[in-house]
C-alpha cells in the first residue's frame, strides 16, 4: 500500500538544483545585457537603416518600420525591465515589510488599522488604476516603478505579518522585552532576521509582477518614450502592421525576452525558498 | 457585519481616490476632466467650469461627485459623443461574458489538474505539466494572445483574425470567442494550478487522509471527496482577489483580438486621452471586484462550516 508520501522526493532535489542553475544563468545573461547594453548591442537603437528588413547577417533580427535595428532595441530593452522590476520591488517590499512587521509586533488596534488598509489596497484593481494614472502623468519609467511599488506591497505585508505574529511570541523576543530593549530594536534586530527568508522569495515574485506590468503598460503605449522597452516594441509591431504583415521577428523576440526574464526571476525566487509547500504556492 | 462594513469602506475610499485623481494631477483640471479631445474657447471654459462646479469649494464638488456616482452618472465623453455610463454599459456584457467563461474554465481545469498533479507522484508527466503552467504564468496575457492569434488565425487560418459585431449568429460568436477564452483560461488556470497543487500536497500528509485510506476508500475517492474540498478553500479567496487581475487580463486579450469590449474601449480612450471614460472604467471595475470579493465570502461560508458557525 502507498504511504502518504512526504512532499519532497529524492529526485526532485536534483531537478530543483538543475532548474535553479538554469534560472541563475538566465538571470545573469539578462543582467549583463542590461549592464553592458552599449558594448554588446551591434548598433545604436535609434540609428536608422532601411525599414522592414528581414533578418540577415547585418541585422540578425531585421529592422522595424523606422529602420531601427531590432536586436539592438531588444538588448537595450532589458534595462527598462530590470530597472522597473527592481525599483518597484524594492519599494513594494520595503512598504510591505514595515506594515507587516508593525502589524505583527504591536497587534491589537495597530494590527486592525494596518490590515484594514492592506485589505483596501488589495481590492483596488491595480492595472486599471495604473492605466488611469499613467494616462494623466505621461510617465517616465521612474514614475511607473514608483506607482507599481506603491500598489504591489499587500501580499508581502500579509505574509510578513503572519510570520512576525509567530516570531514575536517566541522566547528570545520575550527575553529581549524583559531586558528592556526598545520596540524598534526588537523589531529590527530580533524579528526582522527571522523573516528575511520568506521576504526574499516574495521580493523576486514582486520583481516578476512589476516586469509583466511594465510590459503591459508599454504595450498600451503608456511607456517611457525616451527608453524603448520590450512592451513598447510589441506595441509598435502591433499598431504599425507587424502582426498583419507576419513580421514575426518584430514582435516575437521581445515577448520571448519578457517570458525568459520573468521565468528566471520566478524560478530564482522558488529556489531560494526552503519549504516545498511554499515553493509551489504562487500568490 | 464587520466584513460588510469593511467592503463599504474599501468602496468609499477607492471611489474617493477616483475623485481626487483628476484634480491633483498636473495639468489643467478642465482638460483632466473633459479629455484632450475637447478644445474650447475661453468663454465656454468658464461656462464649463461653472457647469462642472470647478469654481466651487472642493467639499461641494466632492458631495456633488458622490451624488453623480450614486446615480451612475459618470460624465460625458466628448470623444465618443455620448454619456460614459452608456458606452460602458454597451461594452460591459461582452467583457463580463469573456471573464465569466474564462473563470469557469480556468478555475475548473486549473484546480482539477493541480489536484491530480499534487496528489500523484512527481513523475515526468506531472513535471511537464508544472513546467508548462509555470511558463504560462510567466507570460503576459497580451503576448500569449499575440502568439495564439498569429499561429491559429494568421498561419493556420482556422479562426477569424478580428473581432465580431453583436449581430452575429451563435456559431459565429463562438468562433470569435474560442481563442480569447482559451488564452484567458490558460493564464488563469496556471495560477490556480500552482495554488491547488501546493494546497493538495499540504493536505496529503494530514491524518484524515490516512484515516480515509484505512477505511479502504479508493485513491481518487479520497482526493475528490475529502482532500479536494479542504484544499479548494484557499482557491476561492484567491479567485476573488484575482478578479481584478482577470479583468485586466481580459482587457489586454480584447485589445489583441480586437473584440468589442472594455479593453478596446480603454485602448481608444487612451489614444484620445479621454479621461472620463478611463475613470468610468476604473470605477466600474472597482465595483465588480468588491462585489466579487463579497460573493466569495458568502460562498466560503457555505463551503466551510467552521466559518459559517462563527457568524
Amino acid at each position: 500500500m502507498k504511504k502518504p508520501a512526504l512532499p519532497r522526493q529524492n529526485g526532485s532535489a536534483q531537478k530543483k538544483s538543475l532548474s535553479s542553475l538554469l534560472a541563475v544563468v538566465l538571470f545573469l545573461v539578462f543582467f549583463i545585457l542590461a549592464l553592458c547594453a552599449n558594448i554588446i548591442a551591434p548598433h545604436d537603437p535609434w540609428e536608422r537603416f532601411d525599414p522592414y528588413l528581414p533578418p540577415s547577417v547585418e541585422h540578425w533580427l531585421g529592422t522595424n518600420d523606422l529602420g531601427h535595428d531590432i536586436l539592438s532595441e531588444l538588448i537595450y530593452g532589458s534595462r527598462v525591465s530590470l530597472l522597473v522590476g527592481l525599483g518597484a520591488a524594492v519599494l513594494a517590499t520595503a512598504i510591505g515589510l514595515c506594515v507587516g512587521l508593525f502589524a505583527g509586533y504591536y497587534k491589537g488596534v495597530t494590527d486592525e488599522i494596518l490590515m484594514g488598509i492592506t485589505d483596501v489596497f488589495l481590492m483596488i484593481p491595480r492595472i486599471p488604476l495604473i492605466i488611469l494614472l499613467a494616462a494623466f502623468l505621461k510617465p517616465s519609467f521612474w514614475i511607473i516603478a514608483l506607482v507599481i511599488g506603491f500598489l504591489w506591497w499587500t501580499s508581502t505585508a500579509r505574509v510578513v505579518r503572519s510570520k512576525s505574529l509567530q516570531v514575536s511570541e517566541m522566547n528570545f523576543v520575550l527575553s529581549s522585552k524583559c531586558l528592556g530593549f526598545s520596540d524598534k530594536h526588537i523589531i529590527f534586530t530580533d524579528i526582522f532576521p527571522n523573516i528575511i527568508q520568506i521576504v526574499i522569495p516574495k521580493f523576486m515574485l514582486t520583481v516578476a509582477a512589476a516586469m509583466i506590468t511594465e510590459a503591459s503598460l508599454s504595450f498600451l503605449g503608456l511607456g517611457d518614450p525616451s527608453m524603448k522597452s520590450w512592451g513598447m516594441m510589441i506595441n509598435f509591431a502591433f499598431t504599425k502592421g507587424g502582426l498583419i504583415n507576419a513580421l514575426w521577428w518584430w514582435f516575437i523576440p521581445p515577448g520571448l525576452c519578457i517570458m525568459f526574464f520573468v521565468y528566471s526571476v520566478v524560478l530564482l525566487g522558488y529556489s531560494l525558498e526552503e519549504k516545498e509547500q511554499a515553493v509551489l504556492g504562487i500568490s | 457585519m464587520k466584513k460588510i462594513a469593511r467592503y463599504l469602506l474599501a468602496l468609499f475610499i477607492i471611489i474617493s481616490i477616483n475623485f481626487f485623481i483628476p484634480r491633483l494631477m498636473p495639468g489643467d483640471p478642465i482638460t483632466n476632466l473633459m479629455g484632450e479631445d475637447y478644445i474650447v474657447s475661453q468663454e465656454s471654459i468658464d461656462a464649463l467650469k461653472a457647469e462642472l462646479g470647478l469654481d466651487k469649494p472642493l467639499l461641494v464638488q466632492y458631495v456633488t461627485y458622490w451624488g453623480d456616482v450614486i446615480r451612475l452618472d459618470l460624465g460625458h465623453s466628448f470623444h465618443f459623443h455620448t454619456e460614459v455610463s452608456q458606452i460602458i454599459a454597451s461594452k460591459l456584457f461582452w467583457t463580463t461574458a469573456l471573464v465569466g467563461l474564462s473563470i469557469l474554465f480556468g478555475t475548473l481545469f486549473g484546480a482539477i489538474l493541480g489536484a491530480l498533479s499534487g496528489w500523484g507522484k512527481n513523475d515526468p508527466k506531472n513535471k511537464t505539466l508544472t513546467t508548462f503552467f509555470l511558463w504560462i504564468y510567466c507570460t503576459p496575457p497580451f503576448f500569449l494572445s499575440l502568439v495564439v492569434l498569429y499561429v491559429f488565425a494568421f498561419k493556420i487560418g482556422i479562426f477569424p483574425l478580428r473581432g465580431f459585431y453583436e449581430t452575429g449568429t451563435f456559431t459565429d460568436i463562438a468562433k470569435h470567442f474560442f481563442l480569447p477564452v482559451l488564452v484567458l483560461s490558460l493564464s488563469l488556470a496556471s495560477r490556480n494550478y500552482m495554488i491547488m497543487r501546493g494546497s493538495i500536497i499540504q493536505e496529503k500528509g494530514k491524518l484524515y487522509i490516512l484515516y480515509a485510506r484505512a477505511k479502504g476508500l479508493l485513491n481518487r475517492g479520497i482526493l475528490f471527496r475529502h482532500a479536494f474540498k479542504n484544499a479548494s478553500l484557499p482557491l476561492i479567496t484567491l479567485v476573488a482577489l484575482d478578479i481584478g487581475f482577470i479583468i485586466s487580463g481580459a482587457l489586454f486579450v480584447e485589445i489583441v483580438f480586437s473584440m468589442n469590449g472594455m479593453g478596446t474601449l480603454i485602448f481608444d480612450a487612451l489614444l484620445a486621452r479621454d479621461y472620463p471614460v478611463l475613470q468610468g472604467i476604473f470605477l466600474i471595475i472597482t465595483i465588480m471586484v468588491v462585489v466579487a470579493n463579497f460573493l466569495a465570502d458568502i460562498v466560503y461560508g457555505i463551503i466551510d462550516p467552521r466559518v459559517r458557525e462563527q457568524r
